[in-house]
């Protein structure tokens, strides 16, 4: 079954751009999928701490639809990259959990959480 | 004496699924010192806070919010 990932990378900031932009092309190969994947570059930012010695990192955020069972092979080569400070890949949270509610159901509820406070009271 | 009830924060900002990437607003709750803030004292929902400790804990990890800021450094 194949489902929506997001994948957060943080490269060494010392890469030049293209050599990351060729690093994401050779990884994304791995995942064997045909549609565009959508890539958010953030640029080159400050740690929050240092990893190692490194106190900046590239960061760039990728959503993609893969197979769940080319994630492992994935995993390893980023885990394997040594431009690859940190990674973590996620299912697609807007996925998750119940459908969004509806205006009315929100109203709703608001009435009726209203109706609590009162009998509390 | 009944306190008046808090209002929670996330719910008040309309946001319906709270994003691990926006350190922004996740940094709102957590301490000086970077811990996550209780939600006796934040007033955030149940349902949010579980969220919130999730997203937090994935902002760290990716070195987006301290695990610790020492009070020395600040």
């Amino acid at each position: 079954m194949s489902r929506e990932y997001e994948a957060v990378y943080i490269f060494d900031a010392a890469l030049e751009d293209a050599a990351i932009a060729e690093k994401l092309e050779k990884h994304h190969a791995l995942l064997g999928t045909t549609d565009p994947i959508a890539l958010d570059h953030w640029g080159r930012r400050q740690l929050a701490y240092k990893i190692g010695s490194k106190e900046t990192g590239y960061y760039v955020v990728a959503r993609f639809t893969a197979e769940g069972k080319v994630l492992p092979e994935f995993e390893r080569a980023l885990k394997l990259d040594d431009g690859v400070v940190r990674y973590l890949i996620s299912v697609h949270e807007h996925e998750l959990g119940a459908p969004p509610m509806t205006e009315e159901q929100l109203a709703a509820r608001k009435a009726r959480d209203g109706d609590d406070d009162d009998d509390e009271d | 004496m009944r306190r008046p009830k808090k209002t929670c924060p996330v719910t008040e900002a309309g946001i319906r699924f709270i994003d691990y990437k926006d350190e922004r607003f996740l940094s709102r709750f957590v301490t000086d010192n970077g811990k996550i803030l209780p939600s006796r004292l934040s007033g955030v929902d149940a349902r949010h806070q579980r969220q919130l400790s999730k997203a937090i804990k994935k902002a760290r990890y990716l070195a987006l919010l301290p695990y610790v800021r020492s009070q020395s450094a600040q």
